[in-house]
């Protein structure tokens, strides 16, 4: 399947995060890797399948790198319909009011333009114990799963 | 390319750029030299207790060296195991990425006397940093000079009660000091008006969920500002009249310091207000979180800021360079050095023109009890195994300890 791993960073764990991903699933996928910052949501084409991996920054905002997409979307509202996602969050629960706000915000931005999400969104708490790659991996794993169903790919 | 390079500094600055530079060309030698056996700077010994979330940033670098392949040197300090000369000499590129940890003094009459504290050496004693002083006694009713978010840190941590402190790695010496400090009053004092304090209105936030303190506002008058001023007046004035318990946090602004007085030991700050008035402020201690210096140790830092070729671009003079707070000054956070890291990366590679016959790396060969990023897994295993009760690491504050674990070869997990 043909899949594209898009982060929103601020100080590039998220980053690191995506290719860590690019690595586990290379070998089995066509997987490519690509800033938020340099992409734009007329670029989501509904043959690949997108993992978002977004942090959360200043009072539960997207992130620097994510910031002119999020707004595109805001402002350009395209037909995202035939779009298929997943996101992972990278958050901190020392903010708790804000806990891992942006990816949230990111979802609802991408579902509102008709962007299909798939799988559950998972937040990573940099407070947390847990590394966010033994996170990540198993949720990816289930979310490519659900994509192959979706985009109608034999496994 | 090819090219070797050497990052004095392994703080925030110093790592982002080795990351940077790796990332954009795979093959060069890159390596990060650091005055303590440790890496990671003020992430390490800067970075509150009690903000482990900001903490973790330490995983991301680690990768640098584990997989990136960038050479974590520790216990090097320059200036007085090796010089620059000696660096430049062996590398193509040498980077001061060395901080600032200096504290600003006040500059007024009485600034030394006894219990006068700078907040630089007090995070690094509440850090458990080898070189820091014993944490002082600061007596029922401090002062905090200065409206940044290290003030701000202070503030937290002094006002937090025990429970408050589970999941931090405050070490047992400071959580012992906390707790036995018997503070009743806590009072904070900016030079600015309140639209002005350099307060992050997400650290306000936390102060608003502190169980055991009730908070005065004070000199907040409504006032014409941008829409940053107004937001941080919103969550100043939305924090006074919180009163949970005994403790009371009393902010004041606007007021210029003008002396300490006492008689060895300080006993009052006195300060100037907007109406050009005496304002006394009676005190125990006084604790300045003011900003950072060069401190007079190893480096002629201000000398290689004034002499520099073209400061805004990082560059000091030919193959030497500048990062992070020693370039810019005691301002900015993390993530504004990794922005700063990837244009220097940039600048760095253009004006890379390798020698093959610089030694590079062997040139450190005679230098003694160096520590290496094995030695630091091994230190952080050793912190991390069995951390007290209610705290998630308890760090080794010994130099000699840390460098003798680091050298304990195969015993990492
Ligand atoms: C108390 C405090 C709390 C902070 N909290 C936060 C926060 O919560 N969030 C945030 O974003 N920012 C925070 N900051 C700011 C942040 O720490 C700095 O922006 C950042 O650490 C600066 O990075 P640096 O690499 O330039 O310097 P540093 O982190 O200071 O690293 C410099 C390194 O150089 C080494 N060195 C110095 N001299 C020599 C020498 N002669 N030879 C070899 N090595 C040497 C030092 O040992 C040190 O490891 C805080 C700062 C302080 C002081
Ligand atoms: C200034 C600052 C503000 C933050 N604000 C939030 C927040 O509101 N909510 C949250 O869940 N995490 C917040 N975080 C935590 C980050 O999202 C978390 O550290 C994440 O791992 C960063 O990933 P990145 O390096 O890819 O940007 C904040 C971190 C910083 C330094």
């Amino acid at each position: 399947m043909k899949i594209t791993i898009l982060y929103g960073t601020e100080t590039g764990n998220a980053e690191m995060l995506a290719e860590d991903i690019q690595a586990e699933f290379e070998a089995a996928h066509d997987v490519n890797c690509q800033n938020l910052s340099e992409t734009s949501p007329d670029d989501l084409a509904p043959d690949r399948f997108y993992l978002l991996v977004c942090s959360t920054y200043g009072d539960g905002d997207l992130p620097a790198s994510a910031q002119p997409f999020g707004a595109a979307l805001t402002k350009a509202q395209p037909d995202l319909s035939q779009v298929h996602f997943a996101i992972f969050g990278l958050g901190d629960s020392e903010y708790d009011e804000t806990f891992n706000h942006g990816p949230q915000k990111l979802a609802t931005l991408m579902t509102a333009c008709g962007a299909i999400q798939l799988g559950p969104r998972i937040a990573h708490d940099a407070s947390g114990a847990d590394l966010a790659e033994d996170l990540a991996m198993p949720w990816a794993s289930a979310v490519i799963a659900l994509a192959q169903t979706a985009l109608g790919i034999p496994a | 390319m090819t090219g070797k390079i050497c990052i004095i500094g392994a703080g925030p600055s110093g790592c982002f750029l080795a990351q940077a530079l790796l990332k954009s060309a795979p093959g060069l030698e890159v390596d990060v030299i650091d005055a303590l056996p440790v890496p990671f700077g003020l992430v390490r010994y800067g970075v509150a207790a009690d903000h482990q979330g900001t903490k973790a940033i330490a995983r991301q670098f680690a990768r640098i060296f584990e997989r990136q392949g960038a050479r974590f040197l520790g216990n090097i300090c320059v200036g007085r195991d090796i010089t620059l000369t000696q660096l430049q000499a062996a590398y193509d590129v040498v980077v001061l990425a060395a901080g600032l940890s200096g504290d600003r003094r006040l500059g007024i009459s009485g600034d030394t006397l006894s219990g006068v504290y700078g907040a630089g050496s007090l995070t690094r004693a509440l850090n458990e940093h080898p070189d820091a002083p014993p944490l002082p006694v600061l007596g029922p009713r401090p002062l905090i000079i200065g409206n940044g978010n290290v003030a701000l840190d202070i503030l937290r941590l002094l006002a937090k009660t025990q429970a408050e402190l589970e999941g931090s790695d405050l070490g047992p010496g400071p959580s012992q000091w906390l707790a036995q400090n018997r503070i009743d009053h806590l009072t904070i004092v900016g030079r600015a008006a309140p639209e002005r304090a350099k307060f992050d209105t997400v650290m306000l936030k936390e102060l608003a969920k502190l169980s055991d303190v009730t908070i005065q506002m004070n000199d907040i008058a409504p006032s014409a500002t941008d829409a940053d001023g107004e937001k941080l007046l919103q969550s100043l004035t939305g924090l006074d009249g919180k009163s949970d318990g005994p403790r009371q946090l009393i902010f004041r602004f606007g007021l210029t310091p003008l002396a300490l007085t006492g008689d060895t030991h300080v006993r009052a700050a006195h300060f100037s207000n907007a109406a050009q008035q005496q304002v006394d402020i009676p005190c125990s201690s006084v604790i300045t979180a003011i900003g950072f210096e060069a401190q007079n140790d190893w480096l002629p830092r201000d000398a290689l800021i004034q002499s520099a070729a073209d400061l805004s671009s990082g560059r000091l003079g030919p193959r030497l360079y500048a990062a992070g707070w020693f370039r810019r000054g005691p301002r900015g956070t993390i993530p504004e050095h990794r922005t700063d890291a990837q244009i220097l990366a940039r600048t760095i590679l253009a004006d890379l023109d390798p020698d093959a016959g610089r030694a590079g790396r062997r040139a450190l060969g005679q230098i003694k009890q160096v520590t290496d990023f094995d030695g630091w897994l091994r230190i952080d295993a050793a912190e991390t195994q069995s951390p007290p009760t209610g705290r998630c690491r308890s760090k080794i504050s010994s130099r000699l300890r840390m460098v003798q674990i680091a050298q304990q070869e195969g015993t990492r997990q």
